[in-house]
């Protein structure tokens, strides 16, 4: 049998079982909320109820067991000792005595029960909507504050040369928080029902008593409902409650609770299918590593649903952070097309925007007069910065590689003294003791904090569309591109290609080289103040270190060689890369937690992008 | 020795692939004579001593066919390092010396005098000492053996040129019980009285029995050195002679030969030679392995000039030189103007167009498209498929894509479409999009080098044909440096060889072959005939 028949069948096989695994998903998703559903919950709900009653009750006889034997000992007039002893005896007598014989699962009446139940979550549920929603208000209504709180502490932390974590969450302190009259109206109500539901367990446990019903209270409370209680969650807790053997049809409940999961895994085996179907057209339209990227990507979109994470929302943050990163990327662009190959010396480019964007701090521009003025001032400083660079470049063909990583190195370790002695004045950027600059620089909405990301941004649901930034990656994009047009971006690319080619026409090679560099550099001073606005800090000092690998690998990723690369590699790649990095993390957390795995991941992960790139980089990858 | 011959080599058949490259060669050798080895560039000669020397490359394609005899036995040569142990030496074109080395160091390499030690008994032979003083005495003998006076102690780096020859023949020389030598051009690098030193030192390696294999392009050396001769043309024997009964102009004959039909055929006409397109004076143009020594040249407008000659002997370097794309002296005249060198973007400019003879090296954008490659030129020499769009200039997508088309019809460039990239088309296709290049420039002179070099049959007539309707019907000036000699002559008005660096002769297309093998060996047939006439 020839390897694409096999293939092809196998990939058959794969889109019966993934049609068959959605379809079982697709017809059980609705009982949900059905009557199966339904009769599935009420079934374990009351076998919970049961469950739970039974061990009080077990509970009470055994005390009123100890009771009575303590009594008649002390009567007897025997010693401590022997008291004891039987105490013990009479306990262990009444639990053998009434465990597991205490009620008949499948004789008992329950039908007053079921219906004292019904109500009883009835008014619970509407109890807790009400509750939510009033939360909801309070939290809305105090959330300014605790904004203010915690940026207060952020300020104090940074003032103090602390690290400042990235994206903590704001909480407000619910101490302050008065139930309503409406909430404590239908809290009234829903005792009411509970003790309906008291007399019907009487019904059944005669021994029990109001003391033990108020006692149980709460446990049955839990096991009936729960804030925003949903078919899984409840059925998860009534299954971990060991009451499994009250559903008659367990492999209906069954698919019924993992429903969405089955469509997740026929989504993905429908996936592989394809993969498998159009393996080879794939590989050579995206080449192998691509493939196992976008392949990656989707699993952890996959992996997100079934752990239950918000994949709107992380595919929100994926988008922002691949508005973020695009900038530096796309300085990647002009570098391979000159034949610098990556520009891994792309920290000189972040540091003269680092430089623009202290500046507007410094003069205290605001808005978007001080982002412009920041971009100026670092494309300014980049130019020349780039010329410079790109001179050392031309004297050192055929070393680019190290020759880049070098000078990125070196450029972060120079600026690590100059951001010390830099006549900065402003207490933002200053330490309050001493000199020297800042290691973190908050931005705030008196600088260009957000300014892009926030402009025309709107959101679907949970997922928020940085409308400014998507749109200010893709004018950058578009005049890269039309840069490639023009006469000179069309020599660049000429030189980068083949330089002895170049050089056959007439165009000076060295002189598009310093172009190509001086135009990668621009673009890193831009791309850091864009990343700079959107994650609300500017990092001095080794910061800007490892951000021109993660460029390089990103573009890589993006389906570019070290001498060839498209606009659209830029974007693809950027995604992929981001994409997987803001979904590893959370993804990794749930697969191991405690851990700093995402962390690895994402070192492992650029780094060894890189270094397949390298080895590809001989030539010949004309994808 | 009791067999009439050292070596023998029977019916040597030898193929890669599909391509026989040695058919039925057959080469015998007596001891202590001066075997010349004579043929064109690719005819045969260095395949013919990978399978005397055992070459992995012969081995790993396959093998050959036919039988090698040794002193008449038959001996099945594995390795290089089986030649050596056979008795088989090879002088080698590029020196194979390490500079960093005394001569005697290198004369012994490997095949060192050493003596025992403490340390070498218990841990082997590779530790034992060196015995300098054997060692130098042995190299001493070699280098006397050559006729060189240098110390023995001195080190390879620095020495000249000539003196490195004969520290490698030395070399071979001191390897007891060597039988035959071969010599593989080892003229080339050397100037004319060391030449004739080397040829007196072989010479006098022979008096002493051992055989050598002397492998040249120039004739008289041939004529000076060898007792016989050994002609190999297209990858089959041409002839054998002995040197007595042959002359110069004959092994010239035998050398080019007659191959195939002409695949083009030009209507006859007499040139053109009215008006002086370009006059090419002392040209000096340091293009490494095609050097130009000084040449002076006139190409008339309207005419096919062929520029032929073997490889190395710096054809290349004309063209690469008028273009500037080595470092050239000299003064051209195009069209009455003077021509600034230095500069390729003004050769282009002032209106001279080329196909390179590399085409991946030079001739192409690789990974960039068909249309991309087509119009590189036209777009940056004369500013054309630009259009303004608002503050910028940009490629004029459409006008780039109407003349790719135009240019993929007119010379049947075979591919997908013009986005095709450069890189994946066949080597005929992408010599027709270098042609197309030059012709969008829209040239009045035109250099074409190697135009046929690794195409296939089709497509080398179809870029011959293009060429000679260029001439043809648009008059234009065409320069074609060919090693293809049957090339030349189908389409050219005049063809210039070129040896040395230097301009030997123009001969008309219909001129003999003996005229071209000589000429091509660096001698001006009319002074030949001259001499010829003189002996008679």
């Amino acid at each position: 049998m020839t390897k694409s028949k096999t293939q092809r069948i196998i990939a058959i096989l794969l889109a019966v079982a993934a049609v068959a695994l959605i379809a079982l998903g697709a017809i059980h998703m609705p009982q949900r909320s059905a009557q199966g559903g339904r009769d599935i919950l009420d079934a374990l709900r009351i076998r919970t109820l049961l469950n739970a009653t039974g061990e009080g009750v077990v509970e009470s006889y055994v005390a009123i067991a100890k009771q009575e034997a303590s009594n008649k000992a002390r009567e007897e007039g025997l010693g401590m000792s022997a008291l004891r002893e039987a105490v013990a005896k009479a306990e262990e007598e009444a639990r053998a005595q009434h465990t597991g014989t205490s009620v008949d699962y499948d004789t008992v009446n329950t039908d007053e029960l079921v219906s004292a139940l019904e109500s009883y979550t009835a008014a619970l549920s509407a109890y807790y909507r009400t509750a939510d929603a009033a939360q909801q208000a309070y939290i809305e209504e105090h959330m300014p504050e605790a904004e203010a709180a915690a940026e207060a502490e952020r300020e104090a932390k940074l003032a103090a040369g602390q690290e400042v974590s990235e994206d903590e969450e704001v909480t407000v302190d619910m101490s302050g928080f008065v139930a309503t009259e409406e909430m404590n109206a239908l809290m009234a109500k829903a005792d009411e029902a509970y003790l309906a539901v008291g007399e019907a367990l009487k019904g059944i446990y005669p021994v029990l008593d109001d003391a033990a019903l108020e006692t149980l209270h709460d446990t049955i409370q839990g096991i009936v409902y729960q804030s925003g209680d949903d078919f899984t969650a409840q059925y998860d807790r009534y299954m971990e409650a060991g009451s499994g053997a009250a559903v008659s049809n367990t492999t209906t409940a069954f698919f019924i609770r993992y429903a969405d999961d089955l469509i997740y895994c026929g989504v993905a085996l429908a996936l592989a299918a394809l993969a498998l179907l159009f393996s080879r057209s794939l590989v050579e339209k995206l080449g192998i590593p691509r493939i196992i990227i976008s392949l990656f990507f989707i699993l952890l979109c996959l992996l997100a649903l079934l752990y239950d994470l918000s994949l709107p929302t992380l595919l929100s943050n994926s988008v922002v952070r691949m508005g973020m990163n695009a900038i530096m990327v796309l300085a990647m662009v002009p570098g391979i097309q000159c034949g610098i190959s990556l520009n891994l010396g792309l920290p000189i480019g972040l540091v003269a925007g680092l430089i623009g964007g202290l500046m507007t701090i410094e003069y205290g521009i605001p808005g978007w007069g001080g982002f412009l003025f920041a971009i100026a001032v670092g494309s300014v400083i980049a130019a020349v910065a780039g010329w410079l660079y790109g001179l050392l470049l031309n004297r050192l063909k055929g070393e680019e590689m190290s020759v880049t990583t070098y000078v990125g190195f070196s450029i972060v370790s120079v600026m690590c003294i100059a951001w010390l002695v830099l006549p900065f004045t402003s207490l933002k950027l200053r330490w309050p003791l001493g000199t020297g600059l800042r290691n973190t620089i908050g931005l705030d909405s008196s600088n260009f904090k957000h300014i892009l990301d926030d402009l025309l941004s709107f959101s679907i649901g949970d997922f928020t569309v940085p409308t400014g930034l998507i749109l200010f990656m893709l004018l950058c994009c578009f005049l890269v591109w039309l840069f490639s047009r023009s006469r000179t971006g069309v020599a660049m690319q000429a030189v980068g290609n083949n330089p002895r080619f170049a050089e056959a026409t007439g165009i000076s090679v060295d002189r598009m080289r310093i172009v190509g560099t001086v135009l990668s550099t621009v673009l890193g001073a831009v791309g850091i103040l864009v990343y700079s606005q959107s994650y609300g800090f500017m990092q001095l000092y080794t910061a800007p270190r490892q951000m021109g690998f993660i460029a390089a690998s990103a573009i890589l990723i993006g389906g570019a060689s070290t001498s060839r690369c498209k606009i659209s590699h830029v974007i693809i790649g950027t995604f992929l890369f981001q994409g997987v990095l803001t979904l590893g993390m959370p993804v990794a957390n749930m697969l191991v937690p405690g851990t700093t795995l995402s962390e690895t991941l994402r070192i492992l992960i650029s780094n060894g992008i890189i270094l397949y790139a390298l080895t590809k980089s001989g030539g010949g990858s004309r994808a | 020795m009791s067999a009439e011959y050292v070596l023998e080599m029977k019916n040597i058949t030898k193929r890669y692939g599909e391509n026989t490259v040695l058919s039925d060669v057959s080469l015998s050798v007596r001891p202590g004579e001066i075997h010349a080895l004579l043929g064109e560039n690719g005819a045969g000669k260095s395949t013919l001593m990978n399978v005397l020397f055992g070459m992995p490359v012969i081995h790993t394609t396959g093998g050959f066919e036919g039988q090698v005899l040794l002193d008449g036995e038959t001996a099945n040569v594995t390795s290089p390092h089986d030649a050596m142990v056979k008795g088989i030496g090879m002088v080698h074109q590029e020196f194979m010396l390490l500079p960093g080395f005394t001569v005697t160091e290198n004369i012994k390499l490997n095949r060192e005098t050493t003596h025992p030690n403490i340390v070498s008994r218990i841990l082997g032979k590779n530790l034992e000492t060196l015995d300098m003083e054997a060692m130098a005495a042995d190299a001493r003998k070699a280098l006397d053996s050559v006729g060189m006076s240098i110390d023995e102690h001195t080190l390879v780096e620095g020495m000249p040129v000539g003196y490195m020859q004969f520290v490698e023949i030395a070399r071979e020389i001191d390897k007891t019980g060597v039988k035959l030598l071969v010599f593989d051009e080892p003229t080339a690098v050397l100037t004319e009285s060391e030449a004739t030193q080397l040829v007196s030192v072989m010479k006098q390696i022979a008096a002493n029995g051992i055989a050598i294999i002397f492998i040249t392009h120039r004739l008289d050396e041939v004529m000076a050195a060898a007792d016989s001769i050994t002609i190999l043309r297209d990858g089959k024997l041409a002839a054998t002679r002995e040197k007595a009964k042959t002359s110069v102009v004959e092994l010239a004959e035998l050398m080019i030969g007659r191959k195939g039909e002409s695949m083009v055929e030009a209507d006859p006409r007499t040139a053109p030679q009215d008006k002086v397109a370009m006059s090419i004076r002392d040209l000096y143009v340091d293009m490494p392995g095609e050097e130009v020594r000084g040449v002076t040249l006139d190409v008339y407008e309207g005419e096919i000039l062929g520029i032929g000659g073997l490889a190395g002997q710096g054809k290349l370097g004309i063209p690469n030189g008028v273009m500037s794309l080595y470092d050239t002296q000299g003064s051209v005249t195009l069209f009455g103007e003077p021509l600034k060198l230095g500069n390729a973007g003004d050769a282009l400019r002032a209106g001279i167009a080329m196909v390179s003879e590399d085409r991946k090296g030079v001739g192409l954008l690789l990974d960039q498209s068909i249309e991309d490659n087509i119009v590189f030129n036209a777009m940056q020499i004369k500013g054309e498929y630009l259009h303004k769009v608002g503050f910028f200039t940009l490629k004029d997508g459409g006008a780039v894509r109407r003349t790719a088309d135009k240019m993929i019809r007119d010379l049947d460039i075979r591919c997908f479409g013009p986005m095709q990239h450069a890189g994946t088309l066949s080597g005929g296709n992408q010599q027709k999009v270098c042609i197309a290049r030059a012709l969008v420039m829209d040239p009045r002179f035109l250099f074409v080098s190697e135009p046929t070099r690794g195409i296939d049959i089709g497509a080398k007539k179809l870029v011959l044909e293009t060429l000679l309707r260029l001439n043809r019907e648009q008059g234009m000036t065409i320069v074609i440096v060919s090693s293809e000699l049957q090339e030349l002559k189908s389409i050219s008005d005049r063809i210039a060889i070129i040896s040395e660096g230097k301009l030997v002769d123009i001969l008309s297309p219909n001129a003999s072959d003996a005229d071209f093998g000589l000429a091509m060996s660096g001698i001006k047939p009319g002074d030949q005939l001259e001499k010829g006439d003189d002996a008679q």
